[in-house]
């Protein structure tokens, strides 16, 4: 190996930090003595930091997320398991055995003992995975707050925030209402890209203090928060830094629309 | 087969964070969204029946060793033209590193923006066992010794595939100046 080629290469190692400490320091001390080569390690470093830019790591498609990450969701237990199958079945004869699959199914649950409730997060994020693989994330389509907020106020017994934040990059898709521990909760479904971000309000809690926490869970991002009278969870598929982007805004927002409500009609 | 608990567990806690490089990588690798899919998944299923028994400590480097080996064996079967042995006969005749030639005001020159597009085409041109490698270390930050595990190459050949390729995409930003 020549002597260029073997610079070329230590010079690399520098970049990837593969030297050692001791190396490192050689290196930077050969750097210090000869300005081609401080000049070489900027340049190589600086094709580099393009390269990352030029060619970003992607986000996996969300159907295709959703689908991986069903993969390691527990079995569900479908009673369908129970029927028996008649693979020629006349229609009829399928209808029925489904009949009787529900009734059995029905009669076994209330043998079993109650299951642990999930919490409200696991269940938001099984909530979001559901909707991803069905197609069906809103109940209510509009990118109108002035439709979907009527409409959850409607049939949930939150206030919802629903604020529009389409010029800021995150449209409103619509609505939906979950339940959660046995309550109805309105959720809001804003866009992103081709990306999804579910925002829930929750009754407030004695847990809850205001401070943001992010959490992930089944590979999807989980930010918590809460205001003076709710708490939210906003459930996505995007990478945490816009996530936390969203929950400013969002926090803003809904902020701004607490203080208007509050100041005295003209 | 159902997964086991254990598995399930170990398959949220090292695949699903690493997914979107898992794609992305796949995606560079095949060159096509769909394709890329089929990977990912196929490489999904293996890992997860692979961590019935197995603990992974580098779930990045790991997860993107089973896509890289489930891509090579997709784009053979696929029939493109992605056989890493042919391309590194061509790297064997272009002689072992090429001729390093630095501008002078380098250091000082600001990479713009309208070389990124370049920079794209440069990498996705690049040979396979070059676009791997490089890939595997600049983007994913892969370590040599991962990445000769994950390409199968010993490290001598990694840093010199390393060089050739970042020798390769810097010529193609000093053309177009």
């Amino acid at each position: 190996m020549s002597a260029a080629e073997d610079q070329i290469l230590q010079l690399q190692a520098a970049l990837d930090g593969e030297l050692d400490a001791g190396g490192m320091l050689a290196f930077e001390r050969a750097c210090a003595a000869d300005p081609q080569l401080a000049a070489d390690f900027s340049r190589a470093k600086a094709v580099d930091a393009a390269l990352r830019r030029a060619a970003p790591v992607l986000s996996a498609p969300p159907e295709l997320r959703a689908r991986m990450a069903a993969l390691a969701a527990p079995p569900k237990r479908s009673w369908l398991e129970f029927a028996p199958r008649f693979s020629a079945a006349p229609w009829r004869a399928m209808a029925a055995s489904l009949l009787v699959g529900v009734v059995a199914g029905a009669g076994a649950l209330s043998l079993l003992p109650p299951a642990s409730a999930p919490s409200p997060d696991q269940a938001l994020v099984s909530a979001y995975v559901r909707t991803q693989i069905g197609g069906q994330s809103v109940d209510v389509v509009s990118s109108d707050r002035h439709v979907v907020k009527p409409w959850l106020a409607g049939r949930a017994p939150l206030a919802v925030a629903a604020l529009d934040l389409a010029s800021s990059g995150f449209p409103l898709a619509g609505g939906r209402v979950e339940v959660i521990d046995g309550k109805i909760v309105p959720t809001l479904v804003y866009r992103r890209r081709e990306h999804r971000i579910d925002v829930t309000e929750l009754p407030l809690s004695g847990h809850d203090n205001g401070i943001l926490r992010l959490d992930s869970l089944e590979g999807y991002h989980l930010a918590r928060w809460s205001d003076a009278d709710r708490a939210y969870v906003a459930v996505t598929d995007l990478p945490s830094a816009e996530l936390t982007d969203f929950v400013t805004l969002f926090r803003a927002g809904a902020k701004g629309e607490r203080e208007d409500a509050n100041k005295p009609k003209q | 087969m159902t997964a086991s608990e254990a598995a399930r567990k170990r398959f949220q806690a090292v695949v699903l964070p690493h997914l979107d490089e898992a794609y992305s990588f796949a995606k560079g690798f095949s060159r096509n969204g769909a394709d890329a899919e089929d990977i990912v998944q196929d490489a999904c299923l293996r890992a997860l029946a692979a961590l019935e028994t197995q603990q992974v400590e580098q779930p990045r480097a790991w997860l993107l060793t089973i896509v890289r080996n489930v891509a090579l064996t997709f784009l053979t079967r696929k029939n493109a033209a992605a056989s890493v042995d042919a391309d590194i006969g061509d790297l064997e005749r272009d002689g072992l590193l090429q001729a390093h030639e630095p501008s002078p005001d380098a250091e000082a020159r600001l990479i713009a923006a309208d070389e990124t597009e370049s920079l794209r085409r440069g990498l996705a041109d690049l040979p396979l066992a070059l676009r791997e490698t490089l890939t595997l270390r600049a983007i994913h930050g892969l370590s040599y010794r991962d990445i000769s595990t994950a390409t199968e190459a010993p490290i001598g050949t990694v840093m010199s595939r390393l060089a050739r390729a970042r020798s390769a995409l810097a010529a193609l930003l000093g053309e177009n100046k």
